[in-house]
């Protein structure tokens, strides 16, 4: 597994049993995703109606970004207008007024277990259509807002659309010393395996550990030693309307957990080489000891004692 | 962060793993613990290569690319079972191969449960008379690969117990019980004194749900039902097992009353031919009550272990401190699959209560009736989170907000080591 999977896989499968197979059941569950983001799926009154809540960090700065319309698009039909307490947003089902048509049921709970992925996609759609108007009006200079979005405690995502491009910076924080050395390692990766021509239309990727990058430098943000930059540079030609689009979205949104996914694999190859190597050099080491000398052993009577 | 994130809980089985969040009632998948890799492959390919350089180290240091990365777990790495090697890294409940587990972790908790490690608290489970090292093992690979928060290790057998909590009427949190612990391969006795594993004590008995589902198998075989696909057999014998079976109070009584009223009992299993697709009936008698009747008579299917399973209870408490015996008596809690047979509770009840009252009996008759004993209680606990026993404990300790004071955390593993992973406060402790 290379790329994480955009979807939650734990909704999707707890959804489909009620949404697409109509059997309903007593629900209350507790689920989580990358970044903080929390769900709760329960069925409060009957087994008819189920309840989807769900907990963002920054929900409140996804809204100013436009989340609310493409909330209304999507699930308009579903969205509580009284959100569970506790929680930035809920989506309710009623079990007898689903659509007919199976294959709809399907699409409609996979559309539910990416919600979180819809949600963070919003920013980027909006900058994706400033960098459009730009080009359109020729503004070679624009003064582009950056938006800011706070996606973890002390993380965020900044996005700037400029007249030929769209710049995604991910600030991210390492824990570990070590981490941050297996993430520069990983991040050197992207600029040398750019080098190939197979992939050379791939956005650049820039890595700067400490010093943030000049666009978001006039930031006054707490300096970190652990805060690491990357910067993407996407080009009009990654987010060709559609499904390139699509896919450029949600595979950037997730691109902090895959990075510390790939890091925490990276540790566990690491770890199994180790082993290997212990076990090893353990062999070397039994090598070693020295043999004992095969004394002809005799018994009391004159017989040579064979063990078995 | 705000909030804090739910604990994860993650029951790694010998058969199957059972993963979720804490404060939920089920766990989120359950799936079998087997990994799935490239691995076999590899190495018959490159058979030759490996000869000239015959260290393990050589194997694993030819990969440059990201072959560590292409595998699968759980009932994916079945699906691929064709083209991958499978692998089993927990044997007897214990962790065999680390490398596989600690893939199998890293997948799990990114593909399946989608969290950041970073983020959470972890509970894991280990078998009783799990040695330390493995404790040190796991909180190396927790702490050190997915820098978790913080980390307590349980023992299964108390986290069936706490899992009791919710059905026990006296609403006390007892942590002193027997608890019966009844898979798919074999079944444990183990008591358990104010939370600490009675470890001389625990017992073994080789009988377990596969066992029945052989037996049932063979009464099927015995009888001539010929509807039964003969691939399918194990397969059928198993479903039987589950939908039909149930425990009876005496087995004279209940082939009485099949041959009286036989059409009210017997009843009939519907299956669908795996490769005709024709569907086909089978006629389901007396291995209804026959299948778990194994338990308390074992003789009637296997030769070498004949003890009956209240027997053994018996046994395993009388051979306890005798100040913990009243309370594991009073206390007997089930969990796993194959004590889900309806009444299975009630009949061990009854014949260990017989066991014990008869011993009282006995012992005022040899004190010439000076001696007066007070009755001791014998309660067999049964629930409805009994199937995912252990999981369900994890996921009330998790939910408790004392639980965050039990783990071991990332700080404190940082200042002394994994060492201090080997021993994990008792929950005993709480009040």
């Amino acid at each position: 597994m290379i790329l994480l999977d955009y979807h939650n896989v734990v909704i999707e499968e707890t959804l489909k049993q009620p949404i697409v197979g109509l059997e309903p059941a007593v629900l209350d569950m507790t689920v989580v995703d990358f970044d903080g983001v929390s769900y709760r799926i329960s069925t409060p009154q009957s087994k008819n109606i189920i309840r989807f809540s769900m907990l963002m960090q920054c929900f409140k700065e996804l809204i100013q970004w436009g989340a609310q319309e493409m909330l209304q698009k999507e699930y308009g039909a579903y969205i509580l207008p009284q959100t569970e307490s506790g929680y930035d947003f809920s989506l309710e089902f009623d079990l007898q007024k689903l659509p007919e048509d199976k294959e709809e049921r399907e699409t409609l709970v996979k559309k539910v277990s990416l919600i979180k992925r819809n949600l963070l996609a919003q920013p980027f759609e909006r900058a994706f259509e400033q960098q459009a108007q730009y080009e359109a009006e020729e503004q070679t200079n624009p003064t582009p807002i950056l938006m800011q979005i706070h996606y973890r405690d002390q993380e965020t995502i900044y996005i700037q659309a400029q007249y030929d491009r769209v710049t995604v910076i991910f600030s991210t924080l390492f824990k570990e010393e070590t981490d941050r050395i297996f993430g520069r390692v990983f991040l050197q990766e992207f600029v040398d395996a750019r080098r190939r021509p197979a992939i050379q239309k791939a956005p650049q990727v820039l890595y700067s550990s400490k010093d943030p990058p000049l666009e978001i430098r006039h930031l006054t943000e707490p300096q970190n030693e652990n805060v690491g930059y990357v910067t993407f540079v996407l080009f009009p030609r990654h987010f060709v309307e559609g499904e390139v689009r699509e896919k450029t979205i949600s595979q950037i949104q997730l691109f902090r957990d895959y990075l510390h996914y790939h890091i925490k694999c990276s540790k566990a190859y690491m770890h199994s080489r180790m082993r290997a190597r212990v076990q090893a050099f353990l062999k070397v080491l039994n090598r070693a000891k020295p043999e004992s000398p095969t004394v002809e052993k005799k018994t009391i009577t004159g017989k040579t004692l064979v063990r078995a | 962060m705000s909030l804090r994130l739910p604990p994860v809980i993650m029951d790694n089985g010998t058969g199957y793993t059972k993963l979720g969040f804490a404060g939920n009632n089920v766990p989120s998948f359950v799936f079998p613990t087997v990994i799935a890799t490239r691995d076999s492959v590899s190495t018959s390919t490159s058979g030759t290569a490996l000869q000239s350089k015959p260290s393990i180290s050589g194997n694993i240091a030819s990969k440059r690319g990201i072959e560590d990365l292409d595998f699968f777990i759980g009932n994916d790495a079945i699906l691929n079972s064709k083209t991958y090697g499978l692998h089993y890294p927990i044997r007897h409940g214990q962790i065999d191969n680390w490398d596989q587990m600690e893939r199998f972790w890293e997948q799990s908790i990114f593909k399946y449960l989608r969290c950041e490690p970073e983020d959470h608290y972890f509970l894991l489970t280990e078998p009783p008379l799990n040695a330390p090292e493995n404790r040190e093992q796991t909180a190396e690979i927790m702490f050190e690969s997915f820098n978790i928060q913080g980390l307590y290790i349980a023992v299964q057998a108390v986290l069936a117990l706490a899992a009791s909590w919710d059905s026990n009427k006296t609403k006390d949190f007892v942590l002193t019980g027997t608890v019966i612990d009844s898979g798919d391969g074999v079944t444990h006795v183990i008591p358990v004194a104010e939370g600490y594993v009675v470890g001389s004590s625990i017992k073994h008995i080789p009988i377990a749900g596969r066992d029945i589902t052989y037996y049932v198998q063979q009464l099927l075989r015995d009888r001539n039902e010929t509807s039964i696909p003969p691939e399918d057999s194990l397969k059928v014998a198993e479903r039987i097992k589950e939908q039909f079976s149930y425990v009876c109070n005496d087995i004279v009584k209940e082939f009485k009353k099949y041959d009286q009223e036989g059409d009210k009992y017997f009843q009939k299993y519907h299956g669908i031919h795996s490769v005709t697709g024709q569907p086909y009936e089978v006629d389901v008698g007396f291995e209804r009550f026959l299948g778990p009747e194994i338990f308390f008579n074992p003789e009637i299917a296997s030769s070498d272990f004949l003890t009956p399973i209240p027997e053994v209870v018996d046994n395993v408490i009388q051979s306890c401190p005798i100040d913990t015996r009243r309370g594991l008596y009073k206390n007997i809690v089930l969990s796993g699959g194959s004590t889900m047979f309806k009444d299975f509770g009630k009949r061990l009840q009854r014949d260990i209560k017989r066991v014990v009252d008869a011993r009282v009996k006995k012992s005022e008759e040899l004190s010439g009736g000076t001696l007066k004993a007070t009755a001791i209680d014998v309660n067999v606990i049964s629930h409805k989170k009994q199937r995912y026993a252990v999981w369900y404990g994890g996921s009330l300790l998790g939910s408790l907000p004392e639980f965050y004071s039990y783990c071991h955390t990332k700080a404190e593993y940082e200042e002394h080591g994994p060492s201090i992973c080997r021993h994990n406060r008792v929950f005993g402790s709480m009040n």
